[in-house]
């Protein structure tokens, strides 16, 4: 039908287009029912609008991006890349079909945001707050715009580097990129230093100790958190995060039920002067 | 300034941070450090707000990390209402831990409550959709969602601020020692939540030992966060070097 359209109507512009609006909006519209489906449709229009100059046809596309959709939202770009590959290949040879479309969508959301979950969320975001935590601590307001600044800093320009590598790489080379060996080695990297971070904050931050003491005769009374100590260091507050860890890992995520538990062990100890 | 523009512009703030304008822009400004520089503007006190805040922060380190989008706490609620009250009463930080943390838990109802309302949105969307309306679309993405936030979000910490002080004033000066000394407690702990959360995000159980790696080098060692993120950087490129050389057994 339109095998006279060669060049690709799709410009860096418009990629860029769509990359921001996804990026001001990932969690805004966030609902229940299709969680961020709207902001995927709504990131699409100006590449859609390009490609579809029919009402029928518009309607068609807006109607398919309206589907389901939940990823995390830096890594997550490349898929809206691929997504504008492959709508402009529909648009230009009309030989893809839909589920095609769609079946990649969901295909890769579940990889992208577990990768997206580990390294942003769980590594970046932390350590840059740790890092400029001792700031705030002595009452520096660079404490916090550091943070902000390198944050939105670092995740912006993954995540336009991603939207438009997406577009370029197709969907081919995409599934065989998640295959490959760097990308998990990648991962399991950051994931390493992420846990090592965890774990010297957690050194630094939870603070619990004992101050029981049980004097039996005159002498000297035995103190719990130098026996404690002599055995290992920081011993208390390991066990309480590898407690609730263990806790969270069998029960799922019901954080409610650990911070009442919290609340009542911390008041009951104190009361019975415990901790 | 007026404890009435104070009240107002802490509920404006936590209306923008959790709008969510701008994904990982949006996340930051939730966190208690970043809630801290704008209290300490309007109080003028940066240095009490930021301590406040980097107290509080502390506790919500590790809840950076939201799964599937579920906030398992709301850093923002809870900072933006303690840390006004506890700059203003000249409170103690771990004091502040105390406050925060029953709005941190509220927090998670309110954002439940956002994100049921935004199913209104989708549906209204599906018509657009059908008329080809891409304006319609853009409304129902960011402009109603934004206007149902304001409506949710403003109210609570703007009352809260305003009244609260007085209130928590009274009650600061009737707590028993028992208590307060169970907020200390409260607050030592707390942050190992955010730690088990953060350890179960990155999800390789295989892994751990580099967790108790990074223990106890700050333990027994007494290295400082930006050491840490040094050996840890090493740490992570040596292990990845030799899983490569062994064939990735590592999967």
């Amino acid at each position: 039908m339109s095998t006279d359209v060669v060049s690709s109507k799709i410009t860096k512009k418009d990629i860029t287009k769509v990359w921001f609006i996804y990026y001001m909006g990932v969690e805004l519209s966030n609902s229940y029912e299709r969680l961020q489906s709207l902001i995927f449709c709504a990131s699409m229009i100006p590449v859609l609008k390009k490609l579809y100059t029919t009402k029928e046809a518009l309607s068609e596309a807006l109607t398919r991006h309206l589907n389901f959709f939940n990823t995390e939202g830096v890594a997550g770009t490349i898929i809206h890349g691929i997504t504008i590959a492959m709508e402009e290949q529909k648009a230009n040879e009309d030989n893809l079909s839909e589920t095609a479309i769609t079946g990649i969508k969901t295909g890769l959301m579940g990889p992208m945001a577990g990768i997206g979950d580990a390294v942003i969320w769980g590594a970046i975001m932390p350590l840059l707050i740790a890092l400029f935590l001792p700031l705030a601590m002595n009452g520096n307001a660079m404490g916090g715009i550091l943070p902000l600044v390198t944050y939105t800093g670092i995740t912006l320009a993954i995540s336009y580097v991603l939207c438009h590598r997406g577009y370029s790489l197709g969907k081919e080379s995409i599934l065989g990129l998640l295959q490959d060996g760097r990308i998990k080695e990648l991962i399991n990297g950051a994931s390493i230093l992420g846990l090592f971070m965890m774990g010297a904050l957690s050194a630094s931050y939870v603070k619990i100790t004992t101050p029981f003491k049980l004097s039996i005769l005159e002498g000297q009374p035995i103190v719990l958190q130098e026996i404690l100590d002599s055995i290992v260091p920081g011993l208390l507050p390991m066990l309480a995060v590898f407690g609730i860890y263990i806790y969270l890992k069998k029960k799922g995520p019901r954080y409610n039920i650990i911070l009442t538990a919290i609340i009542v062990i911390s008041i009951l100890s104190s009361l019975t002067g415990i901790l | 300034m007026g404890s009435l523009t104070v009240a107002i512009c802490m509920g404006l703030y936590y209306w923008f941070a959790r709008l969510r304008f701008g994904y990982t822009f949006s996340s930051m400004l939730l966190q208690p450090v970043c809630v801290a520089i704008v209290v300490g503007l309007l109080l003028g006190d940066m240095s009490k707000a930021m301590m406040i805040g980097a107290g509080i922060q502390l506790v919500y380190l590790g809840v950076t990390s939201t799964p599937g989008g579920n906030v398992p706490s709301d850093p923002a609620l809870a900072s933006c209402i303690a840390i006004p009250i506890a700059v203003k009463t000249g409170m103690d930080p771990s004091l502040a831990i105390a406050l925060a943390v029953p709005f941190g838990v509220i927090g998670v109802f309110v954002d439940q409550l956002r994100r049921t309302i935004n199913a209104a949105w989708v549906h209204m969307a599906d018509k657009y959709a059908e008329n080809g309306n891409t304006s319609g679309i853009y409304c129902c993405a960011f402009l109603y969602p934004a206007l149902a936030g304001f409506i949710i979000r403003f109210p609570i910490v703007f009352a809260t601020t305003y009244y609260g002080d007085t209130v928590v004033n009274k009650f600061l000066a009737l707590m028993p020692t028992w208590l307060t000394h169970s907020f200390e407690i409260m607050g030592g702990f707390l942050p190992a939540l955010g730690f088990a959360i953060t350890i179960l995000v990155i999800g390789k159980k295989q892994l751990i030992p580099f967790f108790i790696l990074g223990f106890f080098a700050v333990k027994f060692l007494n290295i400082s966060v930006m050491a840490a993120a040094v050996f840890g950087t090493c740490i992570a490129l040596l292990y990845r070097g030799n899983s490569s050389k062994d064939g990735g057994a590592e999967a």
